[in-house]
């Protein structure tokens, strides 16, 4: 019994010490790895799924597993169950960050659909004050913001995140300045919708910061192919002309758009 | 000291012997096919992906498949080998001849290695088979988005396939060490699928205990890293974008970390296993 003991003690300082030397030959590769995954969160998350989670993490059916918690959310959403809502976008964004579609629903409905709820939940639009309901209203926005945040940890490059996030940001917090910037950020990564640019250029006007707004849409226009209904260059060339009447610009100073080929800045 | 050469026919005949009689087991060719299933009837369950693009999903499916049912036969097929030889006694004949223990332990784990690797092999081809195909179907109908060419790269399938081989020969050399000092084959059993979750969740434990800010806590998670390997790592070919491919010096770190991990489990379990009265 005593000699079994000793050699169980035998065998594991053996594995240990090799198991310390080994784990050091890869830290730059985990490292590395954990910087591309989620780190996989399971304290309070997981009790919504229980197993099937476990399941997820050993076996690899993460994608599987992702889209079964997505649904329960759907299920969970259409019952108003804020916390479990809550938590399941969270670990469907822990289990598997590589969809998109997730992020940006998650995002909609923690700053769209839960100030609605707790509105409710405290009685009501017409029993909860004003300023209440505002600040609401701007804790969600800010979570779903910090939700984008993550996403864009694993999207690095997307300029959907940038354009919900704007969206956010104009429609639920009233901050134009900032979703003007995003809309910039989103204009800069590579397949940006043309929206992205007329809207960043839209608030900066709103929000009397109208040189600048000419200045980039007079660089953005001749960059707009013509033939394209999205790209909008007439509605673009009106705004640019708009822009200079209110600046007060000169004839001889305003723009003229050129005939040169167009191309994305 | 043994002649080398014919210590590794030895070896040979035993690992020989042991991958035919796990093919032989019911277990094999039931997980085989469930697993074949699985990878095959992936495309039917995509009613139920909300996310992932469609090829995302089905390579996941097979390498959730390969995974899950991959353990579960690594574990029951090593545990079951090396106790069949002990409780029909042929173990004490094959002892008594001039085989050594350790020639027995290395002659079963390369049994059962061979064994996971048509396993491994087998589904990785059909996923390859699966994945094509299905990408050729949905460059047909949807050419705008196949404009940059395949978006699947086949040869990250084949390495991931074959780190989920490596991961499955560590468990199975963890396994055979549990079994070589195990009185039962149920133990051994249940003490691999323990070996199993540790080593895919260490990671966490090893975190709390180092949040913990504690002394002991960070040395209890730094043993616990350093017993178990991290299971974690052999998901290194996480995606299949070919620009996502992982670098061949981390797939060669991981290559050679399963191989330590390998070899001192072996040693140990021979070690373990010369203590041992059978």
């Amino acid at each position: 019994m005593k000699s079994k003991a000793w050699a169980l003690l035998a065998v594991t300082v053996v594995l240990a010490s090799a198991g310390a030397a080994l784990d050091r030959m890869v830290q730059p590769v985990w490292s590395a790895a954990r910087a591309r995954q989620p780190t996989l969160r399971l304290e309070s998350a997981t009790a919504g799924l229980g197993q099937g989670v476990t399941l997820a993490l050993l076996g690899g059916f993460r994608a599987l597993v992702a889209d079964l918690a997505w649904l329960r959310m759907y299920v969970l959403w259409e019952r108003r169950d804020l916390p479990a809502c809550d938590s399941l976008i969270r670990l469907v964004g822990t289990l598997d960050p590589r969809p998109l579609d997730f992020w940006l629903n998650g995002a909609r409905i923690i700053a769209f659909d839960f100030p609605v709820w707790r509105i409710e939940a405290e009685g009501g639009y017409e029993r909860v004050p004003g300023s209440v309901q505002e600040r609401i209203n701007r804790e969600q926005a800010l979570a779903a913001l910090r939700h984008l945040d993550d996403a864009m940890r694993f999207h690095p490059r997307t300029p959907d995140l940038w354009v919900e996030r704007a969206g956010i940001e104009l429609n639920r917090l009233q901050d134009l300045s900032a979703a003007a910037e995003s809309y910039r950020r989103a204009w800069a990564e590579p397949g940006a919708p043309y929206f992205a640019a007329r809207l960043h250029a839209e608030l900066l006007r709103r929000v009397g910061r109208r040189a600048e707004a000419l200045a980039f849409l007079i660089q953005l226009h001749p960059a707009l192919p013509p033939d394209d209904e999205g790209a909008a260059a007439p509605r673009v060339l009106e705004r640019i002309q708009e822009l200079e009447r209110e600046l007060g610009v000169t004839a001889e100073r305003a723009y003229r758009p050129a005939l040169a080929a167009p191309g994305r800045p | 000291m043994p002649d080398f050469n014919a210590s590794c026919l030895r070896i040979f005949f035993i690992a020989q012997n042991t991958a035919r009689e796990a093919a032989r087991q019911k277990l094999f060719s039931f997980v085989l096919i469930l697993a074949f299933a699985l990878v095959l009837g992936a495309r039917w369950f995509r009613d139920f992906n909300f996310g992932a693009p469609e090829l995302k999903f089905l390579a996941d499916c097979g390498f959730g498949a390969m995974a899950f049912f991959g353990s579960a036969l690594t574990i029951v097929a090593t545990a079951q080998l090396f106790f069949s030889e002990i409780e029909s006694r042929t173990a004490l004949t094959l002892l008594a001849k001039p085989v050594y223990r350790g020639e027995f332990i290395l002659g079963k784990f390369l049994g059962v290695l061979a064994v996971i690797g048509v396993f491994c092999g087998v589904l990785t081809l059909l996923l390859v088979a699966v994945l094509w195909r299905r990408e050729g179907e949905l460059m047909a109908e949807f050419p705008e988005a196949f404009r940059s060419g395949r978006s699947v790269d086949l040869g990250t399938v084949v390495i991931a396939g074959g780190l989920q081989w490596l991961k499955l020969a560590v468990l199975a050399a963890f396994t055979l060490l549990v079994a070589s000092f195990a009185q039962t084959q149920l133990f051994a059993i249940i003490t691999g699928f323990l070996v199993l979750v540790i080593c895919h969740l260490q990671y966490l434990a090893q975190d709390a205990y180092a949040r913990s800010g504690t002394w002991l806590g960070r040395m209890g998670g730094a043993a616990l890293a350093a017993v178990f390997p991290n299971f974690q790592l052999f998901a290194l070919a996480d995606s299949l974008a070919p620009a996502d491919g992982p670098a061949w010096g981390d797939v060669m770190r991981v290559v050679l970390y399963a191989g330590g991990y390998v070899v001192v489990g072996c040693a140990l379990a021979v070690f373990s296993f010369r203590q041992r009265e059978i």
